[in-house]
């Protein structure tokens, strides 16, 4: 009797993607980068804290960074990348990352470096770094300060070999393997990545194992 | 309105003779060619590879606004002759108003003719150019482009112009989100749509809609009734000492751009026409109209500004080496002059209300991307404008070829880039690994070895077959491998004997669970890419 054509409903029943678009876009009150699904277990707390420092080494690290970037960023987040010219960047693409939220700076002289990255996380969201030398104690310590006050995430594309201090989180990948490949014939198309994550701020370390990169060349669950 | 439109300007500036097959591509499209490459078949939209079918030994140049700007000074300069006030609504396209100076010449007809002398000699038969004269600048252009090469100018009679518009098909406004819409409507010409009424048009089409109309029906986009700003809104850069190298002028250039833009917008205004002004050490002033149909963003209005001085600078300098010589042509990279420019001004010439369309929805996004933009343009002070870039794709085979990283300065960082999609690039190429593709691309590939299980190196023959399986690999240590597959041959550039490349690539992993992409030429091998 009362068609009113349209049903008043809970958030819940709401398209997922409508959803997404009436959430507010600024991320700067929000505390938390989201980091994708398959990667939960090793972030208890939901996703990477602004202000972090965040290293990744071992087997597949660049793409495990290029995963995380793809979700964390979003649709409105820039990530700046300095120094590091052999980043892939069609791989930054396969696994996600918007590539006109991305910007690439040359290696600045090693006078000019702190400065560079301390301009470059008033405005990005993340910045990459993989510094040629050994970054002294101060300028460390500076930038980190600059980085928690700016709520930008610090990427340490080296692990954080050249950081002269403890990071506030490093994840290691260890290749298990991978599929689709043989002697002599087939193509490399997954690889088993086992991730340990480890930090001065996570508690005790955790472990998980993925698909990186799972089918369609994406960070996957592994199963 | 009377306009003067070189329609291969991109092309032009690059100077390539008008013999020669040459095009200009953003993301893999010709956007401009020359004469000769038109007459082979090469049009604009075109891919490039169907382009090098068409014209093999085509010149593959990319596009450069900054060159294409600066250069196109001396044409603007030229029609100085005949009116101060000349407005340059782009590279390549330069117009002024005719009232006064066609009553001084002895009509519109006359003064079409003095336009094409005046800029004849500048081109000097390096590109074609075309004049036009109608009562606006939208007709003015559209007029220039029926033209034929040099064909002699097109001169519209006085209130002619809404009925050369009405028969143009509806799609030469350029706004296809409107067009398709109009189009579906069943209006295919402008006139169709001069002819609704404007109440109508805002009531669906919103305020962009009814600027559209006022083109179709041959007005000028904006309103005649627009707000003169006040005096105070213009911004000045004092050079102490003055400037004479581009890279100054282009960091004052920038400050005063952002001061302007912000200045505006406190005010809800938006510039659609500049005046940049410049002042020499010897006291010699000079004056450009810079007009965007939009309006200018601070990053629009910053290029604009560097491109007029570089401009200056250019023709100062070459007018002081070579008196002797008539045209502009040489292009000196090092920008520095005997007169210093000792003072730049940036005055919004016409403002309109600013629309608000440049902000995001929350917002955020504009601002966002103008926070960025504004740290970018600092570290470009700080390392020089080509150390901070942006991808873009490019078709190829490998990794590095694939995409492609052009300066930051080159782009509106706020505006949609359609060419950073990947499915800007349509097809795979072929000869091209499978995917998923490699997170680390050496810049600089490094050579490794890779030997069979008895040491001898493994080589890939004509047929593309490896010579034995390999069975070790050395990067900085000699390691074991435990699965390989390939060899995926490519052959480059095979219609070009001198830049042909035989190469083959291989997938590797190794035992210490590494994966690599190798790479063979002429039996060396290079570690191409890491599968980090």
């Amino acid at each position: 009797m009362f068609d009113t054509g349209r049903m008043v409903v809970g958030t819940d029943q709401l398209d997922p993607a409508l959803l997404e678009q009436l959430r507010p876009v600024t991320l700067t009150g929000e505390q938390l980068l989201e980091v994708p699904e398959p990667l939960l277990p090793l972030f208890p707390w939901g996703g990477i804290q602004r202000g972090w420092s965040v290293g990744v080494a071992g087997d597949g690290a660049w793409s495990l960074a290029l995963a995380i970037w793809a979700e964390a960023l979003g649709v409105e987040g820039w990530v700046a990348v300095v120094g590091a010219p052999d980043l892939g960047l069609v791989s930054a693409s396969t696994l996600g990352v918007r590539l006109d939220r991305l910007v690439v700076v040359e290696s600045p002289p090693s006078g000019e470096w702190s400065t560079v990255v301390a301009s470059l996380v008033e405005s990005f969201d993340i910045v990459a770094i993989d510094p040629a030398g050994p970054i002294g104690l101060r300028d460390a310590r500076r930038l980190s300060a600059r980085v928690r006050e700016q709520g930008a995430v610090l990427f340490h594309l080296d692990g954080g070999h050249s950081w002269p201090s403890a990071l506030d989180l490093t994840l290691t990948g260890c290749s298990e393997g991978w599929e689709g490949i043989g002697r002599g014939h087939g193509f490399l198309a997954s690889r088993r990545l086992a991730i340990d994550a480890i930090g001065r701020r996570t508690g005790r370390p955790r472990s998980t194992s993925v698909l990186l990169p799972g089918p369609g060349g994406r960070l996957a669950v592994s199963g | 309105m009377g306009v003067v439109w070189c329609p291969d300007w991109p092309v032009v500036s690059w100077g390539v003779p008008l013999d020669e097959p040459a095009a200009v591509f953003v993301a893999n499209r010709v956007v401009a060619c020359s004469p000769a490459a038109r007459d082979e078949g090469v049009v604009i939209g075109q891919r490039r590879r169907d382009a090098q079918g068409r014209c093999p030994d085509i010149a593959v140049l990319d596009r450069d606004v900054d060159r294409e700007g600066r250069l196109f000074e001396p044409v603007a300069a030229a029609l100085e002759a005949l009116t101060p006030r000349i407005e340059v609504a782009g590279a390549g396209l330069v117009g002024f108003p005719t009232r006064g100076p066609s009553r001084f010449f002895g009509g519109d007809a006359a003064l079409a003719e003095r336009m094409v002398e005046c800029v004849g000699p500048v081109l000097a038969g390096r590109g074609d150019a075309r004049v036009a004269l109608a009562d606006g600048v939208f007709a003015a252009r559209l007029a220039a482009r029926t033209t034929e090469a040099m064909s002699g100018p097109v001169v519209l009679p006085v209130g002619a112009s809404p009925a050369f518009l009405a028969a143009l098909p509806i799609t030469t406004l350029e706004q296809p989100e409107l067009t398709d819409v109009l189009l579906r409507l069943g209006l295919d010409t402008l006139g169709g749509f001069a002819a609704l009424p404007a109440g109508d048009v805002v009531g669906r089409f919103g305020r962009e809609g009814r600027q559209a109309h006022r083109l179709a029906g041959g007005e000028d986009e904006h309103p005649p009734d627009l707000r003169r700003p006040a005096p105070d809104l213009a911004v000045t850069w004092q050079f102490e000492p003055s400037a004479t190298r581009i890279e100054t002028c282009a960091f004052a250039a920038k400050a005063l751009a952002d001061e302007l833009h912000a200045a505006l917008s406190a005010d809800g205004l938006a510039c659609i026409r500049v005046a940049i002004e410049a002042e020499t050490d010897a006291g010699e002033q000079h004056v450009r109209l810079w007009r965007h149909e939009g309006a200018l963003s601070a990053a629009a209005l910053a290029d604009r500004a560097r491109w007029q001085l570089d401009g200056w600078l250019l023709m100062a300098r070459t007018a002081g080496s070579e008196r002797a010589g008539p045209g502009p042509s040489a292009v000196g990279e090092d920008a520095a002059m005997d007169a210093g420019i000792a003072r730049l001004t940036l005055i919004p010439d016409e403002v309109v209300p600013a629309s608000g369309r440049q902000l995001g929805f929350w917002g955020g996004r504009a601002e966002r991307a103008d926070d960025v933009t504004r740290t970018v343009a600092r570290l470009q002070g700080l390392l020089g404008p080509e150390a901070v870039t942006v991808p873009e794709w490019r078709g190829g085979r490998s990794p590095a070829e694939q995409i492609t990283l052009i300066p930051a300065a080159a782009v509106d960082l706020g505006e949609e880039r359609p060419a950073t999609s990947a499915t800007w690039i349509a097809e795979p190429w072929p000869g091209r690994v499978p995917d998923p593709p490699p997170a680390r691309v050496l810049a600089d590939p490094p050579l490794v070895a890779v030997v069979d299980v008895v040491g001898r190196p493994v080589v890939v023959d004509g047929r593309g077959e490896v010579s034995a399986e390999p069975a070790m690999v050395t990067i900085d240590r000699t390691v074991g491998v435990s699965a390989w597959a390939g060899p995926w041959p490519a052959d480059e550039r095979w219609w070009d004997p001198l830049h042909l490349r035989r190469r083959a690539r291989l997938q590797v992993v190794l035992e210490d669970g590494s994966a690599h992409l190798l790479m063979v030429e002429q039996q060396a091998w290079y570690l191409e890419a890491s599968y980090l």
